[in-house]
């Protein structure tokens, strides 16, 4: 079966999601489950009543056919429902209200019970939606938040000259490469600005949630074209005689992964 | 206008998905017809009907090595392009097992490739992986640095039949030329599109697929240079010099010499013609939908394909809407694929994973018209809209 063979109720509500948006004010609660890297990310806002009754109800989704569908069709399940009763909606009770979701699609895009559990746990536990950190589903893609810890990185010093700077005179000499600049403040973040001018990928590389960087560079690099790879911690570089690529220890995830890449900058 | 073309056209739909499937040019269906019913021998039976059969495969050979500029005789005819790789692959590491045992590949290239790499691996041989650049393109110097005195057989794609790079095909022949390491292309994803001269341009073995001319499916050519020996991967009755067993599908074959006729014939104006479609669509992709993103080599590319990224959302979806406005297109989005893992191309360019989810490829060919550029961008910037208004990962740059 296709990843696509969507059943038309699923197609219908992909077509024409229901309570798509925000919610705020004091009653209000976020659930967010999945992670971007796996291509599904789900926000469940709930409004609560007095008599624990989800009032209203909104979602935002990144993702598939089947994340979107998922979770327009559980905002109609649940809505008016007691919050006891909103628990015990199942991801496959969101499946079967669609009539059914591809085999491939049960697990990876059939969040918007997790997230909706979230949502009522950060309820009770009176989590205010701008504190509401990423949910475990139960899935491959979970966040598992890593600790932050200082780490030497491995083989820096052998690229030292092919490929690692730790200084860079003229930007223009990194012309069409993929550049990685690790977050050291507000010079790094200047430099990876300015670096955009020369190439089409640079990518600022920060342990941090956001980048350590002054609120004015902050929103100078969001204006640019460099890609903030937030949560991530290079632990070592590899190459065949020059620097080829560079492991990633992705702390939301605690898991690791390769980023290719031609420069490494860590300014001294 | 071809009437295949024309029956797509009449439902509406905008077919821009070339790179999946092309439909079979009319004049080589008309072509094939008569080896069903008429021309039906065998070429291996040694009475008249057969050598019908014999006299035809001969022309349609010398026809579709005039389209590569090769000698008949280093032609084999295979079930598709996929058993070409395997042939190619496998038959030249079995063949020349006792010069080494290290294959050298790509991060660019073809499923069936890296398949056929996975499965050398499990049998004893050694495969290295070169890296490609921000665009997509693997360096002579990077292959050459990843060559040993083991090193047999090096296997680039002529061009990425995904974000449609180019590679320096002719730099990395003649880098090869003079060390016994024999240069494997798979040209499926560059025929019809870049010219492909073997005369000219030294590889070894090269892979031909016969739809991506427009001729039947389920046919594909290896080209074997002389001298370069291959064992074969299928055995049997000893056809095609002993290297592709099995009764010759001649109907197949003579449509895949009249496609290759036909290609050679309007090859030029055609490139022309379907580059300027797919330029008009890249112009204005990047010009009127924000934090849209192309994907590959700006200019060593296919002039087929248009390969972009968008912020904040993902493939799949975007296939889904704009099948739902009547547009057919494809996306390297883990999403959409089988094993649910995110295009391996654009992750090896540099992408994050989140960035490749969200690419969106279109292909152009031989029946796309000019207009079709104007019905993709009528719905494409509300379908990007639509998805990123979904979307909690999209924040609009003037905003913040």
């Amino acid at each position: 079966m296709k990843s696509t063979q969507y059943t038309d109720k699923t197609l219908e509500h992909f077509r024409n999601p229901r309570n798509v948006g925000t919610l705020e004010g004091p009653n209000v609660a976020l659930g967010r489950v999945g992670n971007p890297v796996c291509g599904d990310l789900m926000d469940i806002y709930i409004k609560v009543t007095d008599d624990d009754r989800i009032e209203d109800i909104k979602f935002q989704t990144f993702g598939c056919g089947s994340a979107v569908a998922t979770s327009s069709m559980i905002t109609e399940l649940v809505v008016g429902m007691q919050l006891d009763e909103a628990l015990k909606v199942s991801r496959g009770d969101v499946a079967d209200a669609l009539e059914g979701l591809p085999p491939i699609k049960m697990h990876c895009s059939n969040l918007a019970a997790d997230a909706l559990h979230e949502a009522i746990n950060n309820w009770r536990a009176g989590v205010k939606p701008e504190n509401a950190t990423t949910g475990a589903a139960a899935t491959s893609c979970q966040p598992r938040p890593a600790e932050v810890v200082e780490v030497e990185i491995e083989h820096l010093a052998d690229y030292q000259g092919k490929g690692v700077y730790t200084t860079l005179g003229d930007p223009a000499q990194l012309a069409d490469q993929r550049v990685v600049v690790l977050d050291t403040g507000d010079p790094a973040a200047q430099l990876a600005i300015d670096l955009t001018d020369h190439t089409g990928r640079v990518v600022f590389m920060t342990t941090g949630k956001e980048p350590s960087v002054s609120a004015a560079v902050r929103s100078a690099l969001r204006l640019s074209d460099v890609k903030v790879l937030a949560e991530a911690q290079p632990l070592a570089l590899g190459g065949e005689g020059e620097l080829e690529r560079i492991r990633v220890h992705d702390l939301n995830e605690d898991e690791e992964y390769e980023l290719t890449a031609d420069a490494f900058v860590v300014l001294e | 206008m071809s009437t295949t073309a024309a029956a797509t056209q009449a439902t509406g739909v905008v077919y821009a998905d070339y790179q999946s499937s092309k439909p079979v040019d009319p004049r080589v269906v008309e072509a094939m017809l008569p080896y069903f019913t008429q021309t039906y021998g065998n070429a291996s039976s040694l009475h008249g009907v057969g050598d019908l059969a014999t006299a035809a495969l001969d022309d349609a050979r010398a026809r579709v090595a005039r389209f590569v500029g090769a000698q008949p005789e280093e032609i084999v005819f295979t079930g598709g392009a996929t058993e070409a790789n395997n042939l190619a692959v496998i038959g030249y590491a079995l063949r020349n097992k006792r010069k080494g045992d290290h294959v050298i590949i790509t991060e660019a290239e073809h499923i069936s490739i890296l398949n056929i790499a996975k499965y050398l691996e499990k049998n004893g041989f050694r495969v290295t992986r070169a890296p490609i650049d921000l665009y997509g393109r693997v360096s002579p110097a990077k292959l050459r640095a990843r060559m040993t005195d083991e090193t047999i057989l090096v296997s680039v794609g002529w061009a990425s039949s995904e974000i449609g790079t180019i590679q320096p095909i002719e730099e990395i022949a003649e880098m090869l030329a003079g060390t016994g390491v024999v240069l494997h292309t798979d040209a499926v994803a560059a025929e019809g599109l870049v010219p492909l001269d073997m005369t000219r341009v030294p590889v070894g073995l090269m892979t031909l697929s016969s739809n991506d001319i427009y001729g039947p499916r389920g046919l594909g050519a290896l080209y074997v240079r002389k001298g370069v020996p291959v064992a074969p991967v299928l055995l049997g009755g000893g056809q095609e010099r002993g290297l592709r067993s099995g009764t010759e599908d001649l109907a197949s074959i003579a449509g895949m010499a009249t496609a290759a006729d036909i290609m050679t014939a309007e090859m030029p104006a055609e490139v022309a013609r379907i580059g300027a479609i797919r330029d008009r669509l890249v112009a204005r992709v990047l010009s009127e939908i924000p934090d849209a993103h192309l994907n590959g080599h700006p200019e060593h590319r296919l002039p087929s394909n248009a390969h972009f990224r968008f912020d904040g959302i993902e493939g799949e979806a975007m296939v889904l809407s704009l099948r739902d406005a009547g547009v057919a297109a494809s996306t390297g989005s883990a999403c959409s694929s089988k094993t649910l893992e995110p295009s391996h191309t654009l992750i090896s360019t540099g992408l994050l994973h989140e960035e490749a989810h969200g690419s969106l490829e279109f292909t152009f060919g031989r029946f796309s018209r000019d207009d079709e550029v104007e019905r993709i961008m009528s719905v494409l910037p509300d379908v990007v809209a639509r998805l990123r208004h979904l979307s909690p990962l999209y924040e609009k740059k003037d905003q913040s």
